[in-house]
């Protein structure tokens, strides 16, 4: 349509119209109008995310016959899945007799009972079917000589309930799990017809009376918008790491699942839970993988001292990984850090020899070597704990089915499905077990796919849509296409990323969370004065990143708030003021005698956050954790403990 | 018996034949559980599509894909490595250099492998060999020692700041 033609009377500044599938914008200031094909697609299933969840889901769904769309902003075998080293737990009871029984327990206590135990039921149970399934898919695990799956030891994993001591229960594909998951995946959903849309943004959820219909996204390559209309939607994301200054993830981690949640209206759960890995490279953050600990690798004080063996007699440094990096913290606020500001650790790998580095620990040479200047075959790696998970996301049942808590019951969302490290199921509570989460992938993934199999029929009409569903979305993208703002993405980014890594790190304690939620708020609200500096719509780098500092900023806000609302420490968080764990009794101490705390006085309870989007205040409310498993014949639930490694 | 044998041969010559050619002998790198090597099977049996150029694209448009491209990688390590490259190369490199570099950090699935390559773990394949692959393992080694602690902000793109 020609600027300034000739336009309908009722055509007036400041509103939105769709003309022959053209969406137009017509702004406030002049007469210009910008203008956004806008494609509508139908499909069975939409999944939004190809990473290791994503192609699960709809690898499941395309085999069932579901007409299937994926929708990503990166080619699926660049998903963040790929950087993952470590491998997959399963009790698959090669290495020594298992049982998946011991595998549940080890994540329940790892999940220092915020986990909900039917969720976590459901994937250790699953586990070993799981894994022998992606072998009949074609990955290569690596054997032993025997022939059988290899499984090594990885932090948290015992035997016989934590009697038996560690348990070897990591199956890995060389050193490329992460990769060969994706392709494996990838490969075989393209024989059962699944549609990719690949290098396309998703902007947000389209939903009409608290149903999901589908979702709206802008397709990078030429500018087009598509708004991909489904009974059955589900959000494989990933994380969120990318609100730290320093934190392990890619550039990709923008949480842009969680927020198109928030924007709909929709909780988030337990997003003050990041998980802090104990070997990120100072400086870069890049993550030398559990593995090299798995391998023999120590970690040493400055004064070349094994301190896990104080802090962790018996698991020592394959503890559980908040209590290594909570560890790591103690020793450098002690004096004891490494280095000319004293600021971080070191981990020692050249007591190894150098052939079992070479062959074992590919990788973390090169990694060293760039980004920290270190040879390992002689130094050791200087080391920080860095934000690397989320354990926290969008709710789901254990089904993979989204819930929101209404009236004191968890309720069923219509339409929408969640799994990966976007979800929170929730089956890593408030600590994730390292190679759980490629599990989480799998196992989750598989579920939402069975779900929708379940309660819907491919090629079943879609109800009526909105003719003008979406257009927010697309209003907000013009906007900040065209923001003139005075203060640069960058600029934002940093404060936020600045703000939440001297605020919300490690240990958090009330006045430093509070001062941190004041000057979120604030960095949330010069989100209204941003600038923007590249104007086109094709490839529009910039426009892209703003698009993600607004998804990262609705989970900053969240994380902290609810951080700073959670008066105990559990998992991985750990509050200065605040040391102990607050149950529901008193787990420390003999139970009988005691009177059990009501709701609102305990904190073993999940934490629902929501989002005002255009103040940015954030409304906290909470859940019960599941405390009971899917059956309790076959495996009983295991009521709270202290923990210790 | 006889048959098992037969199809292990012919998968041996299978994966040998269909190994990419290198300009050094293969690297014994790889995880090594307590015996076998990455058997590569994933990659051998399900192939992925080949990875084909972009028809009608100006090089304008070409250098604006390749930045988004280089910045949103698999792994922390090659969103350092390769934004910071496209920073310093990406608005001066002639039409083939643009294709070569294209080709080089679009067709090959693994990010992990493109890392190997730059940092000389492990031999480039003839494919990817050339100019760009040349500056990228010169720019990895980081002779100048410059601190590569995280992407660069686009905003050395924005004309008008300057």
């Amino acid at each position: 349509m020609p600027k300034n033609s000739y336009l309908p009377w009722y055509f007036l500044p400041g509103t939105t119209h769709y003309y022959e599938n053209v969406l137009l914008l017509n702004k406030h200031s002049d007469r210009q109008i910008s203008q956004y094909p806008v494609v509508d697609h139908h499909f069975d299933a939409v999944v939004v995310g190809a990473g290791g969840a994503g192609l699960r889901a709809a690898f499941g769904l395309s085999e069932a016959g579901f007409n299937t769309a994926c929708v990503t902003k990166l080619f699926p075998t660049r998903s963040h899945t790929v950087a993952a080293q470590g491998g997959i737990n399963a009790a698959l009871g090669n290495m020594e007799a298992d049982d998946w029984r011991w595998h549940f327990y080890d994540t329940v206590k790892g999940s220092d009972w915020l986990g909900d135990q039917d969720a976590i039921h459901y994937m250790t149970e699953q586990a070993p079917a799981s894994v022998v399934e992606l072998e009949n898919f074609g990955m290569p695990f690596s054997r032993t000589e025997d022939g059988k799956i290899y499984q090594r030891a990885f932090g948290g994993q015992s035997l016989k309930f934590g009697k038996g001591g560690q348990a070897h229960r990591c199956c890995c594909v060389a050193d490329r799990t992460g990769h060969s998951l994706l392709h494996t995946l990838y490969g075989r959903s393209l024989r059962f017809d699944t549609s990719y849309f690949v290098e396309y943004f998703a902007l947000d959820l389209l939903m009409e009376d608290g149903e999901c219909k589908g979702v709206i996204a802008f397709c990078m390559e030429d500018g087009s918008i598509h708004r991909f209309r489904s009974k059955n939607t589900v959000i494989a994301t990933g994380g969120y790491g990318r609100t730290y200054f320093s934190c392990t993830s890619a550039h990709t981690s923008t949480g842009d699942g969680n927020a198109m949640v928030t924007r709909a209206g929709l909780p988030c759960q337990d997003l003050e839970f990041v998980q802090f890995h104990p070997t990120g490279i100072y400086g870069a953050g890049c993550l030398i993988t559990e593995g090299c600990r798995g391998e023999g690798g120590i970690l040493i004080n400055s004064e070349g001292e094994r301190f896990m063996e104080r802090y962790a007699p018996n698991a020592k440094d394959l503890a559980s990984r908040d209590v290594v990096s909570r560890s790591m913290t103690i020793e450098i606020r002690e004096g004891r850090g490494c280095g000319p500001e004293k600021d971080h650790v070191y981990l020692q790998l050249h007591h190894l020899p150098p052939q079992q580095l070479a062959v074992r620990l590919p990788g973390i040479s090169e990694t060293a070597m760039i980004f920290a200047g270190v040879e390992v075959t002689k130094e050791p790696i200087p080391v920080l704990p860095t934000v690397h998970y989320n354990m926290g996301g969008v709710p789901t049942n254990y089904k993979g089915q989204v819930i929101t808590h209404v009236g004191g019951e968890d309720k069923v969302v219509p339409g929408l499905y969640a799994c990966g490290e976007a979800a929170c199921a929730s089956v890593h509570g408030a600590n994730r077990l390292g190679a759980n989460s490629l599990l989480d992938l799998v196992v989750f993934g598989r579920a939402c796919a069975l779900t929708i199999a379940e309660t819907g029929t491919p090629g079943e009409k879609l109800s009526p849509l909105k003719p003008n569903a979406g257009e927010e979305s697309v209003a907000n993208l013009d906007k900040i296409r065209f923001a003139e703002g005075t203060i640069r993405t960058s600029e934002i980014r940093l404060n936020m990323q600045k703000t939440m890594q001297n605020h919300a790190a490690v240990f958090r304690t009330g006045d430093l969370l509070k001062e941190g939620c004041d000057k979120m708020d604030a960095i949330y609200q010069s989100m209204e004065d941003i600038k923007t500096f590249d104007r086109g719509i094709v490839w529009n780098t910039d426009l892209v990143e703003s698009l993600e500092l607004q998804n990262l900023m609705l989970n900053a806000v969240q994380t902290i708030h609810s951080a700073e609302a959670r008066k105990e420490s559990r998992g991985a968080h750990a509050r200065e003021d605040y040391q102990d764990r607050m149950d529901e009794l008193d787990y420390a101490k003999p139970l009988a005698g005691q009177e059990k705390k009501s709701f609102d006085q305990h904190w073993r309870k999940h934490t629902l956050s929501t989002v005002d989007i255009k103040t940015g205040k954030v409304t906290l409310g909470y859940r019960p954790v599941i405390d009971r498993s899917l059956d309790q014949e076959e495996c009983s639930a295991i009521p709270p403990a202290i923990r210790s490694y | 018996m006889l048959g098992v044998l037969v199809k292990r041969v012919v998968n041996r010559v299978y994966q040998v034949v269909l190994r990419p050619t290198l300009a050094c002998p293969v690297s014994t790198r790889g995880y090594k559980g307590e015996a076998s090597d990455d058997s590569r099977g994933d990659l051998i049996e399900i192939p992925l599509p080949p990875w084909t150029e972009k028809d009608g694209e100006t090089m304008d448009m070409k250098r604006r894909r390749l930045l988004f491209q280089s910045r949103k990688r698999g792994m922390l390590e090659n969103c350092i490595l390769l934004s910071l490259f496209a920073k310093k190369y990406l608005n001066t490199m002639s039409e083939t250099q643009l294709r070569q570099y294209d080709r080089l950090i679009n067709e090959p699935s693994n990010d992990w492998d493109i890392y190997y390559w730059a940092t000389e773990a492990q031999p480039v394949p003839n494919v990817y060999a050339g100019e760009i692959m040349d500056l990228l393992k010169e720019f990895t080694k980081n002779k100048d020692q410059e601190q590569r602690l995280d992407a660069p902000n686009l905003e050395y793109l924005d004309k008008g700041s300057q």
